[in-house]
């Protein structure tokens, strides 16, 4: 059995081009199909990281309509809630209209408090706190523009004109800097004070601004599912019907939202397995018809049809395996620099080991089923017949 | 100089049926699917740029990209409407213009889950300015001033309450479906309800935009820098085509970028697929190419004929490939435009521009993958070529 092993290797290393070739197809094909599913499980995996007794209060409306600020004492007011906290999305971009990324005005104290995956890593909450203009940013913001603490950083609104008139930006100041310590947590957030974003729009036209969200913190020992019933039931009857959901299913409404682009995703992948499959079904033909005077010769010595069978699959699983082992390394190694690309759809992107296993699982069906036809055909051949051809 | 009859390719072609035809589908299945995301990108495309109307102006809040983020006061788009020469009139010499609310709703799916749906508010002027443009295929169109609503026939089957006769609440207010309504563009993704039973349900004061028809050969450009520097009411102006292709910028570049890296990624598998076959084809028929340089035919006909081969494989499989994307033209499908955070139904589209992509690219993946085997096909010495039996 050791020798035909080496003769796995020898028939694989007489054709070096075709092999290394159909191997480095392999490696791209199994990089995209890793990459692509690593895509679908990231998006809906968003959910994952959510905190249980985070509660997340919005519009039943509609995601862009916000709650009367009167709304906060009366949630305040359900049993088993420990902390409410309002946020609004501000909805501005910096510089130009590419440059989007989550600004909230928010409660400084209480986020925090009720984020503690936030953890700060330069400046300090104190200042952040202390200064009416001063934006806690995410270290993935100081990454993409460079900003450091004592920065002054102008936003421009879309949702809340600055009361100074059209085109004048809102000016920031960093104060501090956050590190998620968890994976799917936004590194890319801008938290500023909800006093400095009040007082200024009540300075113009606008008037106070509404919430748009509620997070609520609950007591550790509340019952989730009831809690949410008594604030949804609160403001039954308007003005704004209200809902209330846990944490992770507001991601996963997100996630929902996305619609057929896991179909799309995976459509695409199966282009890519049809395209490879036929790849290497083909180059283990050719080699297969190639190897005939040789298949003869093993017969010939009295080397049984079981044991041609083999080296002919194994060639193929041996190629298979190596490209795909290749190609989903490449797709792990790859990692931070495809999260990096996509973080703004896709907060956490990661090979996980389920996708590394179906690349594996895959690898080794595609090299079982390539290897089928010419195996097949090596384990039926009469030996004269193979003796008889010129290859 | 001689060269090498091209019916000698073909016939080559046909004696090695079963590596061809594998080589031609594994090409055939790399072009279908960078042609399928091709012909999304060109539906998606084609509803929002090709249904604008070039006579209409869409009038938002300066600083606004989009509708949903815009908005005026009552009495700001009333006065813009009166107080704008270049709007035409129309019959009742009343300005031929509209007010708009606009709201991305979350609605349940029918199939689970929730999105975004755009609920929009019009007046009768609408109408007017929409001639027939929407069509109203079922039912009746809406009273105004009544709690009723018309749905846009792409989301009739895909969002709960949205068929005839349903009751669809928004807020706290009970709306009834009284009509389905067609139209070529974004609009048929929406729900039309009256412009100040919208406003009262949602609890809102004021519109989103204002549509108006513009009189002919108004300078938008000239009609934009005016309003936009408006001490009463200032207004940034674009056509609604501009506006329309303003709103695919983000998913059309998403898609191209998609479809780029699949080309070429995939298209590296293909070409290696292509290299491989065509070494093959080479290796068994040395002796032939043996006899060819023998009876005189030059290194470079050699080159040319096995080169023209491997393009004939990629042209083949570029055939197919764009054969297998055909059916998917007009098929619906949806997803969400992040621009304006709603859903919105389209078909693919293969238009000249797939095809063509489709045969270029297949073309590439010939030329790439035959180059180097048929340079060794060309270096190979007539006497050791004959040796090989």
């Amino acid at each position: 059995m050791g020798d035909l092993t080496r003769l796995v290797v020898r028939n694989l290393a007489r054709r070096k081009l075709r092999t290394i070739l159909t191997i480095a197809s392999l490696v791209v094909a199994f990089f995209l199909l890793c990459t692509l599913r690593s895509l679908v499980t990231s998006l809906q995996a968003g959910a994952d990281s959510a905190i249980a007794s985070r509660l997340i209060v919005q519009s039943a409306v509609s995601l862009f309509v916000d709650l009367p600020q009167a709304y906060q004492p009366k949630i305040e007011a359900v049993a088993g809630i420990e902390q409410v906290s309002k946020w609004q999305w501000f909805g501005g971009y910096y510089q130009e209209p590419r440059n989007r990324f989550a600004q909230f005005a928010v409660e400084p104290r209480e986020t925090l408090e009720i984020y503690p995956e936030m953890e700060i890593v330069e400046g300090s909450a104190e200042a952040f706190f202390k200064n009416r203009r001063g934006i806690l940013i995410g270290d993935g913001l100081v990454e993409q523009f460079g900003w450091k603490l004592g920065d002054t950083v102008p936003i421009l609104p879309e949702l809340f004109p600055h009361p100074s008139g059209p085109g004048t930006a809102w000016e920031f100041e960093v104060a501090a800097i956050y590190h998620p310590t968890q994976r799917n947590f936004d590194p890319k957030m801008m938290l500023f004070h909800w006093d400095y974003f009040e007082k200024t729009l009540e300075e113009g036209p606008v008037g106070a601004p509404g919430v748009g969200t509620f997070v609520v913190r609950l007591t550790p020992n509340a019952d989730p599912t009831q809690v949410m019933a008594t604030i949804d039931a609160l403001f039954e009857n308007g003005p704004q019907r209200v809902q209330s959901t846990s944490e992770s299913e507001f991601q996963r409404q997100f996630v929902t939202m996305f619609g057929n682009v896991p179909f799309f995703v995976s459509t695409i992948g199966g282009g890519v397995l049809i395209a490879i499959l036929l790849a290497v079904v083909n180059a283990m033909l050719m080699a297969g018809r190639e190897q005939t005077h040789d298949i003869g010769i093993l017969k010939a010595l009295g080397f049984s049809d079981g044991d041609v069978f083999r080296v002919l699959i194994q060639q193929s699983l041996c190629v298979c395996v190596i490209g795909g082992a290749l190609g989903i390394g490449l797709a792990k190694l790859s990692e931070p620099s495809i999260g990096l690309q996509v973080i703004s759809l896709i907060q956490g992107y990661r090979v996980t080991p389920s996708t590394m296993w179906f690349g594996a699982a895959l690898a080794v069906g595609l090299g079982l089923f390539a290897g089928a036809a010419p195996a097949w055909r090596a384990a039926r051949l009469q030996t004269i017949e193979a003796l008889a051809s010129k290859d | 100089m001689q060269f090498i009859p091209l019916s000698y390719n073909l016939r080559s072609l046909l004696v090695r049926r079963g590596p061809t035809a594998l080589t031609v589908l594994g090409i055939a299945a790399t072009v279908a699917t960078v042609a399928g995301v091709l012909a999304l990108q060109q539906g998606f495309r084609a509803l929002y740029a090709e249904t604008g109307r070039p006579d209409l102006a869409v009038l938002l809040r300066p600083g606004a990209t989009a509708e949903g983020v815009s908005s005026f006061t009552r009495e700001g788009a009333q006065r813009l409407i009166k107080s704008t020469p270049e709007f035409a009139e129309g019959a009742d010499g009343q300005p031929l213009a509209g007010m708009e609310c606009f709201l991305a709703v979350r609605r349940a799916r029918v199939e689970g889950g929730e999105t975004n749906v755009p609920l929009r508010g019009v007046q009768p002027s609408t109408f007017a300015l929409r001639g027939d443009e929407i069509r109203i295929t079922e039912g009746r169109n809406l009273t105004p001033g009544a709690d009723e609503v018309i749905v846009g026939r792409a989301i009739t089957g895909r969002i709960k309450n949205c068929t005839l006769g349903d009751v669809l609440t928004i807020n706290v207010t009970p709306f009834q479906v009284v009509g389905i309504f067609e139209c070529d563009g974004p609009f048929e993704s929406e729900i039309w309800g009256d412009f100040e039973r919208m406003l009262a349900a949602l609890g809102r004061f004021g519109p989103n935009r204002v549509v108006a028809k513009l009189r002919p050969g108004v300078d938008v450009k000239a009609l934009d820098a005016r309003l936009a520097a408006s001490r009463e009411v200032a207004a940034t102006v674009k056509t609604e085509r501009d506006y329309l292709s303003s709103q695919t910028e983000f998913l059309s570049k998403i898609l191209r970028l998609l479809g780029s890296f699949l080309g070429v990624v995939m298209g590296i598998a293909a070409v290696f697929t292509a290299t491989n076959t065509m070494m093959s084809a080479i290796g068994a028929r040395t002796y032939e190419i043996g006899i060819l340089s023998a009876t005189g035919f030059r290194a470079f006909p050699i080159f040319v004929s096995f080169l023209f081969e491997a393009i004939l494989l990629g042209l083949l499989g570029g055939i197919v490939g764009a054969l297998l994307v055909l059916p998917l033209n007009g098929l619906k499908t949806g997803t969400t435009n992040f621009q304006t955070f709603t859903e919105v139904a389209f078909a693919f589209k293969i238009t000249p521009t797939v095809l063509l992509t489709a045969i270029v690219f297949s073309l590439i993946l010939g030329v790439l993958g035959g180059t180097l085997p048929a340079w060794r096909a060309a270096r190979m010495r007539p006497t050791e070529a004959l040796r090989r039996q």
